[in-house]
């Protein structure tokens, strides 16, 4: 079993509180949806809003998306959103990030690898962090945009803002990952990257989610549901071929020194499945 | 004198950061500190275009700016020899 332990950024939004925790007992998780959901039976009752990232973010091509969990009225939602935040929570050193609470005057949440700078909604998100290394969300007229063009199906982000009293998260990512065997890191990555007529996606002039070469006109509204150890990694549903490849997911993993099984893979989708159960 | 790389087609750019990323791997880097070319959303751009600019710090002539300008899915750089 894998004993990296996952760094959570918990935020208190009421208290206008945060905080980073390490849990080992989060490993069996992987990342992204299978972390999203555990972290959301863990803070259930706080009715979180979850972003969480997976092992394959920032590292390998086509897994640029960012898994949110949140609860629709008793029924927990998994979605993912397209653009550059899974880069820049992975570089902030984070696996995921949890918001709870609600503030009593709309606030930018301003999140850097160091913690969380509460901000009120005179300031202008575009200006906080650090240009070219930070990802904005912000209202954006009637709509709530990930880089003024990103969003989630049936307006999920929008609500989450409205009920928390959230204007923008701004998140800036500056860590470096170190990799041991970088030449052989680089060698799957470039073998990864030259898959990407497999993707089921056509390429398209449209912005394009970080680390992804498509510019394909799907990501913008992001994807619900789908395989869970895609989404568990993070990587986006049109490069299933690829992702669902058990022999691509270990040689992803193991260059970056993760030591799953594959027991640990076979088992993610019941114990995802055991998670929404009780939390359902 | 070693080769120049420019952004001839900034419209073309669609912000995947191939390039931020593939500059980063030739310095054995993984992250976005230090970076040797940064991409922005262009905020002053006409309402309903997106468009994105690059700065590039001229330190990138060290690395080897062919397979910078090749990764780019787009075609948004030129590659200069100098005279």
């Amino acid at each position: 079993m894998e004993t990296r332990p996952r760094k959570i950024l918990s935020i208190d939004i009421t208290k206008k509180e945060s905080e980073v925790k390490s849990f080992e007992d989060l490993n069996s998780y992987i990342g992204g949806a299978g972390l999203g959901f555990k972290l959301m039976e863990m803070y259930y009752d706080k009715n979180p809003l979850i972003f969480a990232v997976g092992p394959l973010n920032g590292l390998f091509p086509f897994a640029s998306k960012t898994a949110l969990v949140i609860n629709n009225d008793g029924v927990i939602e998994d979605i993912y959103l397209g653009g550059n935040l899974s880069l820049r929570i992975r570089y902030a050193g984070l696996d995921a990030i949890v918001v709870y609470g609600t503030s009593q005057e709309k606030t930018i949440l301003d999140i850097t690898n160091t913690g969380v700078s509460f901000k009120d909604s005179t300031e202008d998100p575009e200006t906080l962090g650090l240009p070219g290394k930070r990802s904005v969300i912000k209202v954006d007229g009637s709509k709530i945009l990930l880089g003024g063009y990103f969003t989630t199906p049936e307006h999920y982000l929008e609500k989450e803002f409205t009920d928390k009293n959230i204007s923008g998260i701004v998140v800036t990512g500056t860590e470096l990952i170190n990799i041991k065997d970088f030449d052989k890191y680089e060698d799957l990555y470039k073998k990864i990257l030259g898959r990407k007529d497999e993707l089921s996606v056509l390429e398209g002039t449209y912005p394009s989610c970080s680390n992804c070469p498509m510019g394909c006109g799907k990501s913008k509204t992001g994807e619900m549901g789908g395989n869970v150890l895609l989404h568990s990694l993070v990587a986006c549903q049109y490069a299933d071929r690829i992702y669902t490849d058990v022999g691509v997911v270990f040689s992803c993993l193991n260059v970056l020194g993760y030591n799953y099984t594959h027991e640990d893979i076979e088992s993610l989708p019941k114990l995802i499945e055991q998670t929404l159960r009780r939390i359902s | 004198m070693p080769k120049i790389l420019k952004v001839s087609f900034p419209e073309k750019c669609v912000g995947c950061e191939m390039c931020t990323l593939e500059a980063q791997r030739q310095l054995r880097k993984i992250g976005l500190d230090g970076a040797l070319i940064r991409v922005f959303r262009n905020t002053n751009s006409k309402l309903g275009n997106m468009e994105y600019a690059l700065e590039i710090d001229p330190r990138i002539s060290s690395l080897n700016v062919d397979k910078i300008q090749k990764i780019c899915p787009k075609g948004v750089f030129e590659v200069e020899e100098p005279d």
